[in-house]
């Protein structure tokens, strides 16, 4: 199949400006600052479909229309801050198409007003940082960026900014905080972004693979996009396939393929071991088993079984994998990335770590099992921001799939 | 007439061979029952540091506002007890004790403790006030005496063992 | 009124203002829903979790935007998967809050045992132990169970000195942030911060010193948890033990409202002695926020320098003895002066029983006029009697200043001199009032001006004659700011206006207060800024009584009350010229130390000298008599702030040694010199002056004493809501009324010298080393120290480094300073701190310090 996303897969060099151009670039943002309104650009996305890819999947036009009409100071955030466990979707994107990325921001720059684009790179993400930072010297240098583009009228000025390494700042309020130069804290909603964002001015947050994806829907239209996928979840989307799959790595497919597709496409399990569960969204999804293999990759596929589609990035989990060991390695993540601003979270990760440890140890009881399941339930729906809600699904899912491997740890 | 005279007698030979009821008291003292309330006594650990943390919660235990506690705080130069307070003033007026030991159950650290002496007499009301120095216990024999310069950070907990907070 | 909403919280329907948080809905029906994090007098940030209810809106047909009806006719309501946080989420029409569900319940039971889980559960050795509102929702709200397991628990410092005033126990932080927000977003020093994250979330002071704020104490009072702790109050009781009592600041003109916790100690003797001071909610004068000086400058009540006895001059030298021969001895020789030959003068810290009686002595009994404040620095009471500001006299949400309205600072730095109107005019400002800062040189508040006006030294008149003008006329637009910031004043909704005296002379001050009368009386088609609520004249005094003083006729020229007198006699600087040479025979000196501030050059020619007074000090030494008086804290009396608000205080430690309170020393005076039998209680003084001081009729200690609710309710029992501010239950005082002048006022030309070449100008610092100041030794490292501050291009010119001592040549001497290079002084103004006060500006006189030029 040809990539949408991955194009560089088809064409290389395309993370060169005149590859990129060579092959249809820019053409979209042409085609949308002559063409159309920004009103209308956001109804072509709106008509589209097209959902956030980093997770919570809220249909990006009707993001983009909650910002004011009225003049004024407007941001747009491209959310490359992939903290996920399993996620390298957006990095791959910024390293190796990274003008498709910024294509799309100029066009959402464009259809809600703003004069300036952030990209928030997670810390680690220095190599992908640089080559798009050359991709954006490029731009700038043939005046795709900056002021009057394309003799539009339109100006924007597009800033890299390097996160310190928090998962919470992929969460967009603390993304927000922490590009003004404060902790990294999620403030309670309302006010959104939309309305009082970076610096109490109207912003948009998007996910890098969102914004790649808004390109090629300028260029080929809203139906176009439509018929890929299923009606619910159309496009393209990267599914990051890592764990004990023969093939790991981003395979860009059509939603609604099912988990079983994945991993075959993947080159199957590896070393030929039985499948025992998936991560089907990192640490934050709830495990699914093999008998929710033949849901569909869509947002609501796995809602029958009581888990989430994410940002798609799955581990694959074969028979030899301790399931108490993976829920502790989970919680210790989450412990480690709470930012601490609501109690739940903050004190609930640090107590479920030290239950969950103790059980791993073989130290535990069945009293301390039930003091799990009940704490992480007592976490669930009390929290200030999503942090707090993924960090018990790895907990409360293995309880609910492997209950037996909880009890043959417990001390005799 | 002679009757009741060797009746009088018998009895007095019959009690003379009996062994005594009566004890030589202040040179003989009676043992007291294990758990009878007498005068109160501020105990110690095992390394001579005091246990009472100077948290008035004995005086605002007392039903006859007879304790007097002020506090204050420790350094790892001068350290009289584990934690971060200690008491500096500490009084118990006798006279208007009455020996119901809420303070024994308030006490969160088993500092006071309702002990045997019972031989509380005065002259005046102002001896009948105890002060720190008269309640505290003697140093046991493998510890040393209060104020102690110890090792910072080792006695950084108020309440050294809770295992069991309950 | 049409903004009310209708909200109904476990079946009871309230009524309250759009844009009201559900907590404080809540609160109006005494529903008590739990928090940590959110204050009422913050912005909510919903982080602790606690206070989670379960709210429900009524649902709306989505095409027609009817409300759908249950079939009893009921809306129905949709209540959210989740539970809420009351304190985000502000009220709606129709919509119905559950507290006290199962779920709900379920919910707090689940936050209490989280934040207990890490909480180190010290609380028989924790200062807040008592009056914590972790204990109290613990015991309201908590399980009563923890299946925490004690070795899992987190450990951390316990002892974590931010700086020398506050202390921070890491292990009973729950990080609500209360402290990091106040900081932030009231008092604008943001000093304090979050660090690190998830359960490593700490906090940390950002300054050097550490914890660098005029208001570090309010944050222990707003901790939910003992986390935060006093130096001062630290291990020092347990607040069960401590008895309130209520009191006011011995310091600034604000009258902030105080509570003393008192307690008899063995350490003291047996006697009653202050263990702290925690703020009193006034919502007018200062909320619930007291700064670091009025909290902690209290230790000069109790200083073993105090004077215990009446000093009498025998063979050369200051000998004790009794009342009675004292004020005999006293009176004796003052019957022996005639009236021209005889002075009173006094200091401004007294209460307005003690003025009363002060100027009875001198003008009845001793048949003088030459009676003045000894240290008077500001001008303008008599104005202030007619233009002064006009409180509002609600105390439910009262009505401040905001959008549309304006507020003029001065020849002042609020945040120096008084904190508490510093962080009101902040706040105006923040709320959107314009505010305009006039002053020879920048100071804090210009942060938040929208015009921030610095005049040439010597031309603040001039300047304010300008904008007084400027006011006069209508204008569209101008590129002056003047002009500009005139036309914002003069078209405001209200008006408040401050002044001090920074910079400028006493006669200087007196034509500013006219000017600035003036100003307020301008209408230009608007109804002028006199008389309505918020808008008039409030001058920032030297000291917590000055207002009295001058209600009371502490000046050679009025009567109590503003009665002028017909025949004025000296003022101060008349009076000292009488002592040096001979015309002044007699002085009689009640709390001023005029020798010490260099105002007056020893005895000079005086027969008599007698000083009513706590220390010895430098004047006191050279006395013939030297009166023990008692201190703020030992006896009763009232104090009239700067709003003219008349504020009683209470007696509450024990008093020191044989000292007096200063009424009862005058009226036993009085009552030899022939002035009748004096009144036994301040009560009946109060009662004699109410009689004879027309502003304050109709005023008794009864009226004084009255409370009302105040809301928001953050000064109450219920620690868990406003933190441990007490509640005002010994009176919200009395502001007497003024009576608006018919005409404006007649302004003297006032003849300034304007100094050439480098001018020095003296400015306040909150921490000035004084006589009360310097006895909390909790403060030491703190006090200002004489600092002179000049911009780079002067110290250039100068050859002066950053940093060095020099000598400056000021009214009382020369002082040693050290050199600091800053853009905070302006070019050609070189500003001087920390040092005694003295008017006006001076031509600078810097000399660099020998030893420093040899090394």
């Amino acid at each position: 199949m040809t990539h949408i996303l991955l194009r560089h897969r088809d064409i290389p060099g395309i993370h060169k400006l005149d590859v990129y151009r060579a092959h249809g670039g820019y053409q979209a943002l042409q085609k949308a600052l002559s063409e159309h309104t920004p009103d209308e650009v956001i109804q072509i996305v709106r008509d589209s479909s097209l959902r956030g890819r980093g997770g919570a999947g809220f249909p990006t036009g009707v993001k983009w229309s909650f910002i004011p009409k009225a003049p004024g100071d407007k941001y747009v955030i491209i959310n490359t801050d992939e903290s996920e466990t399993g996620t390298f979707k957006d990095r791959e994107l910024c390293e190796y198409n990274p003008h498709q990325v910024i294509e799309g921001a100029l066009i959402a720059a464009y259809a809600i007003g703003a004069k300036t684009v952030y990209n928030y790179f997670r810390g680690e993400y220095m190599d992908a940082a640089h080559a798009f930072e050359e991709a954006l010297q490029e731009a700038y240098a043939a005046g795709l960026i900056g002021q009057n583009i394309l003799g539009s009228g339109f100006s924007v000025d597009f800033y890299c900014h390097y996160g310190a390494g928090a998962y919470i700042c992929g969460e967009e309020t603390a993304l927000i905080k922490s590009l003004e130069g404060e902790l990294g804290q999620p403030w309670s909603k309302p006010p959104f972004p939309a309305i009082e964002g970076l610096y109490g001015k109207p912003t948009v947050v998007n996910n890098t693979e969102t914004l790649a994806n808004v390109p090629p829907i300028i260029i080929n239209g809203a139906d176009w996009y439509k018929s890929m996928g299923t009606p619910q979840s159309p496009g393209p989307k990267i599914v990051c396939m890592s764990g004990h799959v023969e093939k790991p790595g981003n395979y860009e497919v059509e939603m609604g393929v099912t988990y079983r597709q994945l991993i075959e496409m993947a080159g199957g399990m590896r070393g030929g071991k039985k499948f025992k569960a998936l991560l089907p969204s990192g640490g934050s999804g709830p495990v699914i088993t093999e008998k929710a293999l033949d849901a569909p990759l869509t947002y609501e596929g796995l809602t029958p079984f009581g888990s989430v589609m994410g940002s798609a990035s799955v581990i694959v989990m074969d028979e030899t994998v301790d399931m108490v060991w993976a829920a502790q390695k989970m919680t210790h993540f989450f412990k480690h990335e709470s930012c601490g601003k609501c109690t739940p979270c903050r004190e609930g990760t640090f107590w479920m770590e030290k239950v969950l440890h103790r059980i791993y140890e073989g130290h535990g009881s069945q009293k301390d099992v039930d003091t799990l399941q009940s704490v992480a339930q007592q976490i669930k729906g009390k929290t200030l921001c999503a942090l707090g809600e993924f960090a018990v699904s790895p907990v409360l899912s293995t309880l609910a799939h492997f209950p037996q491997e909880y009890r043959a740890k417990l001390a005799k | 007439m002679i009757g009741p005279l060797l009746k009088g007698m018998y009895t007095t030979l019959k009690y003379a061979l009996k062994p005594p009821v009566t004890i030589q008291y202040p040179e003989v003292k009676r043992p007291v029952r294990y758990r009878f309330k007498g005068r109160h006594e501020l105990k110690r650990y095992d390394n001579g540091l005091e246990k009472c943390i100077g948290c008035s919660l004995c005086a605002a235990a007392c039903p006859a506002d007879a304790i007097f506690v002020e506090a204050a705080e420790n350094t790892d130069e001068e350290r009289y007890s584990p934690g971060e307070r200690y008491a500096k003033t500490y009084e118990i007026n006798m006279l208007r004790c009455i020996f119901c030991g809420f303070c024994e159950d308030a006490c969160p650290t088993q500092a006071i403790v309702l002990e045997h002496n019972y031989e509380l007499s005065f002259y005046d009301r102002a001896s009948a006030i105890y002060t720190k120095d008269m309640l505290i216990v003697d140093v046991p024999i493998n510890g040393r005496p209060t104020p102690q310069k110890v090792e910072p950070g080792s006695f950084d907990r108020a309440i050294p063992v809770m295992e069991d907070p309950k | 009124m049409s903004d009310l909403v209708t909200i109904t919280i476990d079946g009871v329907e309230v009524n309250v203002p759009k844009g009201t948080l559900v907590v404080d809905a809540a609160k109006r029906i005494g529903n008590d829903i739990p928090v940590f994090c959110y204050h009422p007098k913050m912005t909510p940030v919903g982080m602790c979790r606690m206070c989670l209810v379960e709210i429900g809106l009524p649902v709306r047909d989505r095409a027609t935007g009817e409300l759908l009806r249950n079939p009893d006719g009921t809306p129905q309501i949709n209540f959210g998967r989740n539970l809420q946080t009351a304190c985000t989420v502000q009220v709606s029409p129709g919509m119905v809050v559950r507290t006290n569900t199962p779920f709900v319940r379920e919910g707090r039971e689940a936050i209490i045992e989280f934040i207990l889980s890490s909480h180190p559960l010290d609380c028989p050795i924790c200062d807040k132990g008592g009056e914590c509102p972790l204990q109290n929702l613990t015991m309201a709200h908590g399980k009563g169970d923890t299946r925490m397991e004690f070795t899992d628990k987190m450990k951390l410092a316990k002892h974590v000195p931010l700086g020398e005033l506050i202390y921070l126990d890491r292990e009973r932080c729950i990080q609500c942030g209360r402290c990091v927000r106040f900081q932030d977003e009231v008092v604008d020093d943001p000093v304090l911060q979050f660090h690190n994250r998830g359960r490593s979330l700490e906090i940390v002071t950002m300054s050097d010193p550490g914890f660098d704020s005029y208001w570090s104490g309010n944050t222990t009072d707003i901790c939910p948890v003992g986390a935060l702790t006093t130096a001062d109050f630290r291990f020092g009781a347990r607040p069960w033990e401590l008895t309130p009592v209520a009191t006011l600041s011995p310091h600034g003109p604000a009258g902030s409202n105080m509570t003393f916790s008192t307690r008899i100690e063995a350490a003291a003797g047996g006697r009653t002695v202050i263990k702290r001071i925690m703020p009193r909610q006034h919502e007018l004068v200062n909320e619930i926020w007291i700064s670091d000086r009025d909290r902690f400058v209290h230790h000069f009540a109790d200083a073993p320098e105090r004077l215990t006895q009446p000093l009498l001059r025998k063979n050369g030298s200051l000998i004790p003895v009794s009342w009675d021969e004292a004020l005999e001895f006293v009176a004796q020789k003052l019957k022996g002066f005639d009236g021209t030959a005889v002075a009173g003068l006094s200091g401004d810290r007294m209460s307005n029983e003690d003025f009363f009686l002060f100027q009875k002595l001198i003008r009845q009994g001793l048949k003088s006029n030459h009676i003045d404040l000894a240290n008077g620095r500001l001008a303008g009471g008599d104005v202030v009697a007619q233009v002064g500001v006009v409180n509002d006299t609600t105390y439910d949400l009262p009505q401040r200043l905001g959008v549309g309205d304006a507020v003029l600072v001065v020849a002042c730095d609020l945040h120096e001199e008084e904190p508490v109107w510093w962080l009101r005019a902040r706040q105006a400002a923040k709320r959107g009032a314009t505010l305009v800062t006039l002053n020879a040189r920048p100071t804090r508040l210009d942060r938040e001006a929208a015009f921030a006006i610095h005049y040439a030294p010597g031309t603040a008149v001039e300047t304010i004659r300008r904008l007084l003008n400027a006011a006069k006329v209508e204008v569209e637009q101008s590129d002056d700011p003047i002009v500009a910031a005139a036309q914002a004043l003069v078209k405001a909704n209200n008006l408040t206006i401050f002044y001090g005296a920074e910079g400028i002379t006493y006669e200087e001050s007196d034509a500013i207060a006219r000017l600035l009368g003036n100003l307020l009386l301008v209408k230009n088609g608007g109804s002028g800024h006199v008389g309505r609520v918020n808008n008039g004249l409030i001058p920032v005094w030297p000291h917590n009584n000055t207002q009295g003083a001058w209600d009371m006729g502490i000046h050679p020229a009025f009567e109590p009350g503003y009665k002028p007198v017909k025949t004025p006699g000296r003022n101060a600087t008349a009076v000292y010229a009488g002592v040096a040479n001979g015309e002044i025979r007699a002085l009689y000196l009640m709390g001023a130390d005029p020798v010490g501030d260099g105002l007056m050059d020893g005895r000079g020619q005086l027969k008599l000298l007698v000083v009513q007074e706590l220390f010895l000090t430098q004047t006191a030494a050279l006395a013939d008599v030297v009166l023990p008086a008692q201190s703020w804290a030992e006896r009763e009396g009232t104090f009239t702030s700067g709003e003219r608000r008349v504020q009683r205080y209470y007696p509450a430690i024990t008093p020191v040694g044989e000292c007096r309170p200063d009424w009862q020393i005058l009226a036993q005076m009085g009552e030899r010199l022939g002035l009748g039998k004096a009144p036994f209680a301040a009560s009946l003084v109060f009662r004699d002056l109410a009689k004879v001081v027309k502003p304050y009729k109709g005023m008794d200690y009864r009226s004084l004493a009255q409370v009302a609710k105040q809301w928001p309710d953050v000064g109450g029992e219920d620690l868990y809501y406003g933190g441990t501010a007490y509640e005002n239950r010994s009176g919200l005082g009395q502001q007497w009324p003024i009576t608006p002048p018919k005409e404006p006022f007649a302004v003297p030309d006032v003849e300034v010298p304007v100094p050439q070449g480098l001018t020095l100008m003296r400015i306040a610092a909150l921490y000035t080393p004084g006589t009360l100041n310097r006895h909390t030794k909790l403060l030491a490292a703190r006090l200002a120290q004489p600092t002179l501050l000049l911009h780079p291009q002067d110290a250039y010119a100068l050859a002066l480094q950053d940093g060095e001592p020099v000598t400056v040549a000021v009214n009382s001497g020369n002082v040693q300073a050290t050199l600091r290079i800053s853009e905070d002084a302006p070019v050609g103004l070189a500003l001087i701190r920390a040092i005694p006060y003295q008017p006006g500006t001076a031509v600078a006189h810097i000399t660099r310090v020998a030893e420093f030029a040899s090394s």
